[in-house]
Parts: structure tokens; C-alpha cells; sequence
């Protein structure tokens, strides 16, 4: 469906995107996360056709995407796009959701009854005559997806279609997006900065980090096996510690971490200063004696905070260095835990991983698979 | 969105209207500038409308101030020239511009004062009294200025002659020659009221005078002077210098305008509005000597 | 003062009346300085639309030559085609000097500076993102800024109103093109130019105000029309 190589661009001097590498498959839904400014937008812009890459190979359903406006132009009319601040013209709801089918001169009966249902399926039923302007911001934000997708494009770019609305709005977009891949086979593709939105839709995330993909995987393995150091922070890896590695045998490496052995599962040969990082949940609280059975990292300290989450709740450990820990509210009542209460944290190796220590990003030494 | 066929539709109408605007005025029309003083009394329009009852040629009478007119004319914009302004009149001629030159009435200019005449100068001949103008305005008497078109029109050509006469030269003696000669290079109507809000004396043509003296403070203080003569003519263009000028009916509408009707017109015009003729139509046998110095006789 | 009291009285009765050559000026006015609006609205609007969209070398100069010529002269305006239009002069042949056809060039050529220059400023008000939504729902060129300039069509309609406010109420370049000739090429303008000079200034005050009251008209036909097309 989309085949992009080494796809850059630079603007006024900037480079935004350097070296994008992407292949979509048909029906996929497709998420890029990243943070702003990591040339999301820009991407999806070059993939709408709307702006030209500076350099790269870029084919689109089939087509080469880099070549002549006629061509170009085919291809865009078989896609359509989402923007973030969606623009609403000053017309009726119905010549708003309209538009893309007059530009293709479809009939008018045929025109009047996709607006209907396109509208239908966005949650604005019987709205065609309402002028387009005095919508509600979530409803225009559905306006224009229902206008982007009455044309039935093969391929939907959203950018952050969900980042300005209210819950319920938010909601009907993310259902349209897996009804549409599920039922026509439209292939999706949308950026967002909610990782948690992405793992609920998409069949795959994409985390640009400076103009080029850092990681592209399923939503799961990229929560629990960043592959960098800076996708772990991305991603929100709680528990990011500097440490030293002493030795490296056989997949599994020894650090001394504030004076402390740990060991931690590491695909790659590890070596001088590093990072290892674990998320909260990863990590389990006891009271008491010190556990007997694995696991082997086990560290003892004092609770310094409590902060509420939802259900969940967040503390933090000091035990020579902090450690964050997630429990629900009800075990942490079980713990009887309180600020001030000594408490046995422990984190298994294999939910450890090692990334370079020097500079933020460099090479990656983390694990890759289990 | 914007019905662009309705666009369409209005922009097709409103061209056909202009071609049809455009095109209408084909039947036999004579094209005439005139100098806006004879314009200005209404002499023309009367003129236009008994010229056309009897002919059916229709006028197209521009009124643009003199030096305008004679450039139109020179251009060939026109058919006719009708002015009051001796000596461009002869240029003109003698650039071959022109093909015929009759000269058709008279009338005078007066020179305009504040009533109390602070100058003392309605007793003296228009070049005595100018010479004394210039030398009360030269000598710094805050009560004494002159206000001049300064636009080249006829009537500033007649002023410009009056201060020659007087022996001055007008570029180096009057122009600049103080803060007491105002030129406006307006119009003879809008000359008149900086006139009269500057308590000023003024040259100016009889039929203007007569149609402001409502307004107007100021008072004649000379006139029918010999020397403020205003002689109006007529110039066919020369089609052989200008192609496409009409200079058949201009021929016919000079001749009419010499017959006994058109003077019959030029004696009557004034009485009604002006409670006084505004012109006297030049005669034949009159006009050849000084100090007309013209032709009056039918073009053959 | 009393000539402005007077002149409203004059007008009042000019128009109660219908007095003939009043009711011929005036429409001729209209119909010329329309016309004029609409044919500076055929070249601006494209020209404009076109100056909006392409990117050139020189583009910012183009700009700022439109907009310099916002203070065009209108005498300098009516002396330029008067020049073209003369007898002597390269159009002299077609015969426009002195026809309604001749102003109406004269006042074409004096807006459409205005017109376009503030056509392209209705554009870009516009703002990127509406072009680009337009493409991305497969809008070709041609039809992308057909919407766009619907969207525009307020900014757009206000700057031909202003164009058409400059053509009615020029007396410069109607007087030299068109020599105010009566019966041919008389309008508001140079008739209340005429009746101030010959000191007639409540007739010129009468027409002043019916001149206002057709842009009034024009107005309110404008708003109408815009609230009817909604």
C-alpha cells in the first residue's frame, strides 16, 4: 500500500524528517507516535501527497508517489486526510461533508445519500442543512472526518484526530477508525502524542524520534521492549537508573547499581556506563521478610511518596536511589503501606533493560526479543 | 461557494450593455470642445438643442478649459474647437491644425473688485489700472492683490496680454513678484471665490461673473474696455492633419452659427437668465478690423 | 450653509420628480461605473488568484507595484487612456474617447489595482490549511481555488465594493476619457464638477447625496444578496 525509503525532508534549513523508512499493508491501521516537533505531521503531509519529500522513494498504492502532478493527483484522489485543526468552510454541514464528492462529479442522488450515511456514522445524523460553522468543536472535528471518508478513500491519514476533543467525541472517531479498517479495508494511518490510543487501535506503532522511526512494532512489544533508551522514556518506562556493567555472559548481564548486584537480561554485549530501565508495574512490593524465591533483584527501602492514579497508585522507594513502583489501591491497603514504612522492591531480569549509557540516544545495546 | 455561472451570466449581460452603450451613438455626431467659460453660461446647451431639433446631428459637446480644448483639438479628438484666446488661435492656425477660422461673438471681460475699490482704480483704463495694481500689490499695501487663474485658459491669456501691455514682462515682473498675485490655476468659477474670500480683484469673463454675482461680494470695477475685448471662435479641424475629424458638419454647424438664426440665439441668450445678452454676435464688415481682426463670412 | 440645506431639498425633489436628465446621469453613472467593477472583477480575480497561488521571483515586487497603484491618480489614470484612446493615439481608431466604453476602460484600469491587490489579500486570509484540506479531498487545482475564493467571497465582495466606490466617485478620469458631454458621457461626477464650477452648488450637493444613496443601494443589494445565498 505505501512503501516509503529513506524519506527526508528539510525545511528552511531544518532538517524535519532524515531518512524515514515505512511499509504499510493494506486494511492496517497504522499509528506514529512521537513527540512534537519529530516531524509527525510532516510525514503524513508528504504521504497525503500534499507536500513533495527532499529526498527518498516513496510509492503509494502502487504508484510511484514522487513523479509527475498527474500522477500525484490520481493517487491523492484515492486518499484522503484528517487534519489536526480540521478547517470548516463557511457553507452547510451537507456542501462541507459534500465537497470531496463534487470535486469527483458524482451525481447528485448518490452524493446525497453517502453524506447521509457518512454523517450517520460519525454520530451527526439529519445535521445536512445546520451551517457548519456554529457546530460544537467535537462535532466539527467529526464533520470532517465524515468528509474525509464519504469519498471511501483506501488510504486515511488522521493527524492527532483526537488530541482537542472531549472524551465522547474522541470515542466516536477512535470507533469509526477500526469500523472503517474492519469493514471496508480502509487503511489507516494516524499520529498521535497518546501512546494508550495507539495501543488500542493500531495494528502497529511507529515511534519517530527526529525525523526517523526508532521503533516499529506492535503496540505491546514496543511498552515493554523499547528499543532505545529514549523510546523507553517515550514510552513511559518509570524507572530509568544509572548503573555500571561489570560482566556479560550468555545474554545476561551483572551491574552494580549504586553499590548493589542486579542482573538483567540484555541481548546485546554490555559494556562501561548504562542505563537500565524497568516500568513501575514490573515492579512487585513486599513487607517483612525478605522474599526466599526468586526473583534475584531485590532491593530494601523506605516509602517517600504516594501518589494517587486512577485505581492505581504510584510510590516511591528509596533504597540508596528511587524506585517506582505501581500497585493497585487495594493491595497497597492489603501492604497496610504508608509514607515511612520499609518495604522489600524486586524486579525480575527479564522485565530489565540495558541501553548505552553515554549520550541519550547512541547505539542501542538493549534487548531486542525475549 | 460562490455560483460562478451566476457570475458569468451578469458579466455577459453587463458587456452587452457596454458594447450597446458603446456602439448606440453612430448616427452623424459632431464632436466640439469648448472652452468652459462658454460652456459654463449655458449658451452651448441651447445651441445643442436648437441645432439638433433643426438638423438632427447630434453634438457632443466637451467643455475642458482652454489649453485642454486646444489640446484635444490638436490631437484630432475633436471635430471643432471653440475658444477665446487670440493668440493660441492663431498658432493653431498657423500650425495648419486648423482648416477654417471664423470668429462668431464678443463679448467683455471684466476686472472684479471689493466695492470700496481700495486700489482707486475705476476711473483708469484696464492698463492703467492694472499698472497701478502692480505697483500698489509691489509696494507691500496689504489691501491690494490680484487673483489669477494661472491656468493658461483664455481668460489668463487676456490677463497675461493686459500685463504685457502695461509694459510688464508677465514671467519676470508679475509672476512671483509677491505675495499680492495669487494664482489658483483653478477653474473661472472657483477663481472667483478665492477671489472673493481674499477681498482680491480678479479678471474674469462676463458669464461667469453673472452666474455667481449672488455669491459674490466683489463688484465690476472696469469694464467694456477696449482692451478687455473676449472674442469667441470657431476652428474646423483640419482632416488632413488629423484623419477621421468631421469637418463636413463642423462646416455646416460654423456656417449656422453665423446665419441669422444662430445670431438671433446669441442676442437673445442671457436675457432670461442673466437679465442682460451675455454676447453680440460679430458682424460681417465689423469684424475684419481692429480691434477684432478676424473673418466672419460663411465658410464657401 | 444654506446651499447644503438647499441641496438636500434639491435632491429630495430631483428624486421625488424623476427628473429625466438627473434619472439618465444617474443610471448611466451606475451602469458605467458596474460595468467597470465587473470587468476589473473578471481580470482581478483571476490575475489575484493567480498571484496567490504561484510562487516566482519577483512576486513580492509585483505585489507592491499593485499596491502603489492603490494611490493611482485618477487623472493620471484618465490622461493614460486618454492617451491610448486618442485620435492620435494607438486606439485611436476604435473611437472610444468620448463614449461610455472609453470611461469604462478608464475606470477599469483605475480599480483594478484595488481590486486585485485586495483579492489576493482575501486570499491569504485564507490561510494554507483550506488549500491543503481542498487537495487532500481531491480537489484539482482549478477547483481548489474556485473554494477557495467561495470561502473568500466576503473579503472579495467588500474589496469590489471598495473598487466600485472608487469608480463612482472619480471625476478625473471620467472627466478626461469621457468630456463630460451631455446626453453621452455625463455622470454624477463630472456633472456635479460642472455645477460647482458654474456655482450651482446646491444642484451639486442634490447630486452628491444621490450619488451616495446609489452606493447605498449597491450596498444593501450586496448584503442582501449574501444573506439571500445562505
Amino acid at each position: 500500500m505505501i512503501r516509503a525509503s529513506c524519506i527526508s525532508k528539510t525545511y528552511r534549513g531544518r532538517t524535519v524528517l532524515d531518512g524515514v523508512d515505512l511499509s504499510i499493508e493494506r486494511g492496517e491501521i497504522f499509528c506514529i507516535v512521537g513527540p512534537n516537533g519529530a516531524g509527525k505531521t510532516t510525514l503524513l503531509r508528504i504521504l497525503d501527497l500534499l507536500d513533495r519529500p527532499s529526498y527518498g522513494l516513496l510509492q503509494i498504492l502502487g504508484e510511484d508517489a514522487t513523479g509527475s502532478e498527474s500522477v500525484r493527483f490520481r493517487i491523492r484522489r484515492r486518499m484522503s486526510m484528517l487534519f489536526q485543526r480540521p478547517v470548516i468552510f463557511d457553507t452547510s454541514v451537507f456542501d462541507n461533508v459534500a465537497c470531496g464528492l463534487k470535486f469527483r462529479k458524482m451525481g447528485e442522488d448518490e452524493v446525497r445519500g453517502r453524506v447521509k450515511s457518512a454523517l450517520r456514522e460519525v454520530g451527526l445524523p439529519g445535521l445536512e442543512r445546520r451551517r457548519a460553522k456554529e457546530l460544537s468543536g467535537g462535532e466539527m472535528q467529526r464533520l470532517a472526518l465524515a468528509r474525509a471518508l464519504v469519498i471511501e478513500p483506501e488510504i486515511l491519514f488522521l493527524d492527532e484526530p483526537t488530541t482537542f476533543l472531549d472524551p465522547e467525541s474522541a470515542n466516536i472517531v477512535n470507533d469509526t477508525m477500526v469500523r472503517l479498517s474492519r469493514d471496508r479495508g480502509t487503511t489507516i494511518l494516524f499520529t498521535t502524542h497518546d501512546l494508550y490510543e495507539g495501543e488500542r487501535i493500531a495494528d502497529r506503532i511507529g515511534v519517530l524520534m527526529d525525523g526517523r522511526f526508532s521503533q516499529i512494532s506492535e503496540a505491546l512489544e514496543i511498552l515493554h521492549h523499547p528499543a532505545d533508551l529514549r523510546v523507553a522514556k517515550f514510552v513511559g518506562f518509570e524507572n530509568i537508573l544509572r548503573a555500571r556493567c561489570l560482566s556479560w555472559e550468555a545474554g545476561e548481564a551483572l551491574l552494580d547499581l549504586e553499590g548493589q548486584k542486579i542482573y538483567a537480561i540484555s541481548g546485546g554485549r554490555c559494556d562501561g556506563d548504562v542505563f537500565v530501565c524497568f516500568r513501575a508495574e514490573s515492579v512487585s512490593v513486599g513487607v517483612g521478610e525478605e522474599p526466599i524465591a526468586s526473583p534475584r533483584n531485590k532491593f530494601r527501602g523506605t516509602v517517600t511518596r504516594i501518589s494517587a492514579f486512577g485505581p492505581f497508585v504510584y510510590i516511591t522507594i528509596h533504597c540508596g536511589f528511587d524506585i517506582v513502583a505501581m500497585l493497585t489501591r487495594r493491595a497497597m491497603d492489603e501492604l497496610m503501606l504508608d509514607l515511612g514504612s520499609e518495604v522489600w522492591a524486586s524486579v525480575k531480569a527479564t522485565s530489565m533493560r540495558v541501553f548505552a549509557g553515554a549520550g541519550d540516544a547512541a547505539k542501542k545495546t538493549g534487548t531486542e526479543k525475549h | 461557494m460562490m455560483k460562478p455561472k451566476i457570475v458569468f451570466l451578469l458579466l455577459a449581460c453587463l458587456v452587452t450593455a457596454l458594447l450597446v452603450s458603446g456602439c448606440v451613438q453612430q448616427k452623424a455626431a459632431l464632436r466640439i470642445a469648448t472652452t468652459t467659460s462658454l460652456y459654463d453660461t449655458g449658451l452651448l446647451e441651447e445651441i445643442e438643442r436648437a441645432y439638433e431639433e433643426k438638423t438632427g446631428t447630434d453634438l457632443l459637446i466637451t467643455s475642458q478649459g482652454s489649453g485642454k480644448a486646444i489640446e484635444l483639438a490638436r490631437r484630432g479628438d475633436v471635430d471643432l474647437l471653440l475658444i477665446h484666446s487670440p493668440p493660441e488661435e492663431t498658432a493653431f492656425m498657423s500650425a495648419e491644425d486648423g482648416l477654417y477660422h471664423r470668429c462668431f461673438a464678443y463679448n467683455y471681460f471684466l476686472l472684479l473688485g471689493p466695492p470700496e475699490d481700495p486700489a482707486d482704480i475705476k476711473n483708469l483704463t484696464a492698463i492703467g489700472a492694472f499698472a497701478r495694481l502692480h505697483q500698489l500689490g509691489r509696494s507691500g499695501n496689504p489691501d491690494v492683490r490680484f487673483v489669477s487663474r494661472g491656468d493658461l485658459s483664455g481668460t489668463h491669456h487676456a490677463e497675461i496680454r493686459i500685463w504685457r501691455s502695461a509694459g510688464f514682462n508677465y514671467t519676470s515682473d508679475v509672476q512671483g513678484s509677491g505675495r499680492w498675485y495669487i494664482e489658483t490655476g483653478k477653474g473661472m468659477g472657483e477663481s472667483l471665490q478665492v477671489a472673493n474670500e481674499k477681498d482680491a480683484y480678479i479678471l474674469a469673463d462676463t458669464g461667469t461673473y453673472l452666474a455667481f454675482r449672488s455669491k459674490l461680494r466683489l463688484v465690476p470695477v472696469i469694464a467694456s474696455d477696449e482692451e478687455l475685448l473676449n472674442r469667441y471662435s470657431a476652428i474646423v479641424i483640419n482632416p488632413g492633419r488629423h484623419q477621421g475629424t468631421n469637418d463636413e458638419d463642423a462646416k455646416e454647424f460654423v456656417n449656422w452659427l453665423l446665419s441669422e438664426e444662430g445670431k438671433e440665439i446669441l442676442t437673445s441668450f442671457g436675457g432670461d437668465a442673466y437679465g442682460a445678452p451675455l454676447f453680440t454676435p460679430l458682424e460681417e464688415g465689423i469684424c475684419e478690423s481692429e480691434p477684432f481682426s478676424c473673418t466672419c463670412s460663411l465658410i464657401p | 450653509m444654506n446651499e447644503i440645506v438647499e441641496g438636500f431639498i434639491e435632491a429630495i425633489r430631483l428624486i421625488v420628480t424623476l427628473d429625466p436628465e438627473v434619472l439618465e446621469i444617474t443610471v448611466r453613472s451606475l451602469v458605467i461605473s458596474l460595468i467597470a467593477t465587473v470587468l476589473s472583477a473578471a481580470v482581478s480575480i483571476p490575475l489575484g488568484s493567480l498571484l496567490y497561488l504561484r510562487e516566482f521571483p519577483g512576486k513580492g515586487a509585483v505585489i507592491g507595484v499593485i499596491q502603489t497603484l492603490y494611490s493611482l491618480p485618477t487623472v493620471i489614470a484618465g490622461l493614460f487612456i486618454f492617451l491610448l484612446l486618442s485620435n492620435a493615439g494607438p486606439f485611436g481608431f476604435l473611437r472610444l474617447l468620448f463614449t461610455p466604453a472609453g470611461m469604462v476602460i478608464a475606470q477599469t484600469v483605475l480599480i483594478l489595482p484595488i481590486t486585485t491587490g485586495l483579492t489576493i489579500a482575501a486570499l491569504s486570509g485564507i490561510g494554507r490549511e483550506v488549500r491543503d484540506t481542498l487537495l487532500s479531498l481531491g480537489a484539482t487545482e482549478y477547483q481548489s481555488i474556485l473554494a477557495i475564493l467561495g470561502e473568500a467571497r466576503f473579503a472579495i465582495c467588500s474589496a469590489l465594493l471598495l473598487g466600485f466606490g472608487r469608480a463612482i466617485s472619480e471625476v478625473g478620469a471620467a472627466m478626461i476619457v469621457g468630456g463630460n458631454i451631455r446626453g453621452q458621457t455625463r455622470i454624477l461626477t463630472t456633472a456635479i464638477s460642472l455645477e460647482t464650477s458654474i456655482g450651482n452648488f446646491s444642484l451639486s450637493i442634490a447630486l452628491g447625496i444621490i450619488l451616495l444613496l446609489l452606493a447605498l443601494g449597491v450596498n444593501l443589494s450586496l448584503a442582501l444578496l449574501g444573506r439571500w445565498h445562505h
